[in-house]
């Protein structure tokens, strides 16, 4: 019975948990489209400062937020050093044998972290403040103009909202399935790689079984209780795009365009 | 061996608002050679409590002792050797492409040598009534066959606590009567045996001491007869008739809890 959080959604009541989802989105596509036409340091920054209050306000601890930006921290080191002793823009800051420090190299290094740090922390703000079934669902409902060109707009969602439905399912059946096998002497961080990844068959077999099995009985579940596909379907929860969700696309525009004159 | 559990706490997901306390304090000890039924309702820390006494689980506070010895000062792969820890529904850990590759897993991570799987294997097929499903595809049993199938492959590991959480969830009366005769013969052997279950009219045959868990905490504990006869509204079939007819029969002696006990003590009435 481990209760895990579902990807990365924090499940708080903030404003910016009871925006419409497809506000959530269109807002961070526009983000991150902006974020490419910002080109100084300053805008990045002003956007920074905007985002970071957005953070404060979606009640999400700094310290889990960071969480979030931890696997991206190796592309930004990458970035800022690859720009620090690659590039030969501005002043010449250290020599030291064939390898020179410019100014340019620092300035972009840093501005391209930014930039990075930046579009990941607007998808992990959506991710982290939408519930994994409404993020499906305002897909859904974006794509929806697309069902005209004979897009399966319905079928795609309800495939995402599986699947983000069953991985935590996944991840318990896993937990199970290892604590079994570990009853039974198996041992998961014991030598090399070749070695450790031999110890999960054990795991992977039944995990892989049982996922089949779930499908069909989710499968002959959905048939019995009258599932035949988008048609016609009616939602429990409807989205409501309201004025507060169109005040903060407006407010997002604002901030992308001072940051872009910036 | 001995087994005891002291003042353990468990907290899953501590400092999320995932949070739960599941175990708040539970204090109970695995005699040698007892069979230690342990009951309690869904989501009264059944499981998260057996997980604890081969530390899949490591106690939040309080500890788990071997023999007085602190459990974690032990090592895992012997501990885990020593408790056998059979999983609610384990038959989804079967893996292996015949029942007998399956069963041979926990002995060959014991790194015992081949003769020696072997007979393991041989032998704990044999306890579960399944030495001819030895060469089959374990995906292609019954359930009650599954089920045996995955008992034997802890078996295979000869623990001196077996624990088993829901053995008997789901099966056929036939497989469910073997598997609590394999209980008994276990306890023959000198075999603890821990036999969590919600189903209290199997734990009253085969359970010498009963711990009744409720919301994380032990609500009461001590012989089925006394744990049973304290609330008698929560008791097998056997207890409640007994406890009823007494009312109007004080001549019933005594506190029948199994059923040929309860029988009996019925058979003394005159006229019956």
């Amino acid at each position: 019975m481990t209760t895990r959080s579902l990807g990365q959604f924090y499940p708080v009541s903030s404003p910016v948990h009871a925006l419409d989802p497809r506000a959530k989105i269109l807002a961070a596509a526009v983000f991150v489209a902006g974020l490419f036409l910002i080109d100084t340091t300053l805008g990045l920054l002003f956007v920074a400062a905007a985002l970071t209050a957005l953070v404060a306000v979606s009640r999400i601890p700094a310290g889990t937020f960071l969480r979030i930006l931890r696997p991206v921290l190796f592309i930004v080191a990458l970035t800022i050093l690859i720009q620090v002793l690659f590039s030969r823009e501005g002043l010449t800051l250290i020599e030291w044998g064939f390898l020179e420090v410019h100014s340019g190299g620092v300035r972009k290094g840093f501005f391209l972290a930014l930039r990075i740090l930046l579009l990941v922390s607007s998808a992990g703000l959506l991710t982290a403040t939408t519930a994994p079934v409404a993020l499906a669902d305002g897909i859904e409902d974006l794509l929806s103009p697309l069902k005209r060109v004979r897009f399966p707009a319905h079928e795609v969602a309800m495939m995402m909202t599986i699947a983000l439905r069953f991985i935590p399912t996944l991840g318990e059946e896993a937990e199970k399935i290892k604590g079994a096998q570990a009853a039974r002497g198996a041992d998961f961080s014991e030598g090399g790689p070749l070695r450790r990844a031999r110890s999960l068959v054990p795991v992977l077999v039944p995990l892989t079984v049982g996922a089949f099995r779930r499908a069909d009985e989710l499968a002959e579940a959905m048939e019995s209780r009258g599932y035949r596909g988008g048609e016609g379907r009616t939602r429990y929860r409807e989205l409501r795009f309201r004025k507060g969700d169109a005040l903060a696309l407006a407010v997002t525009l604002l901030v992308l365009l001072v940051g872009i004159l910036l | 061996m001995r087994l005891e559990l002291r003042d353990v706490k468990y907290v899953y997901a501590p400092g999320t608002p995932f949070e739960v306390e599941a175990l708040r304090g539970v204090s109970l000890a695995v005699e040698p050679g007892e069979v230690l039924g342990i009951v309690g309702g869904t989501g009264s820390g059944k499981s998260t409590l057996v997980q604890h006494m081969n530390l899949l689980l490591t106690p939040t506070s309080g500890e788990v002792l071997v023999d007085g010895v602190d459990a974690r000062s032990l090592e895992k792969r012997e501990l885990r050797r020593r408790v056998g820890l059979v999983f609610q529904f384990p038959e989804s850990a079967l893996f292996a492409p015949t029942v007998e590759e399956d069963v041979a897993f926990a002995p060959r991570q014991l790194g015992l040598d081949e003769e020696e799987v072997q007979e393991r294997v041989r032998e704990s097929l044999r306890a579960l009534r399944a030495g001819d499903l030895a060469a089959r595809s374990p995906f292609a049993l019954s359930g009650g066959e599954k089920r045996r199938a995955a008992i034997a492959g802890v078996l295979a590991m000869k623990p001196e606590v077996l624990v088993l959480d829901e053995p008997t969830a789901g099966l056929d009366p036939a497989t469910r009567e073997e598997l609590l005769a394999l209980i008994l013969d276990l306890r023959e052997a000198g075999i603890s045996v821990v036999l969590v279950s919600h189903d209290l009219d199997e734990v009253a045959e085969v359970a010498d001491r009963l711990c009744a868990l409720h919301e994380g905490r032990v609500r009461a504990m001590g012989t089925p007869a006394e744990v049973f006869y304290r609330d008698p509204t929560r008791a097998p079939a056997t207890v409640r008739v007994a406890s009823l007819l007494k009312e109007s029969k004080p001549e019933i002696i005594g506190v029948p809890v199994r059923f040929e006990e309860t029988l009996a003590a019925l058979r003394t009435l005159p006229g019956v």
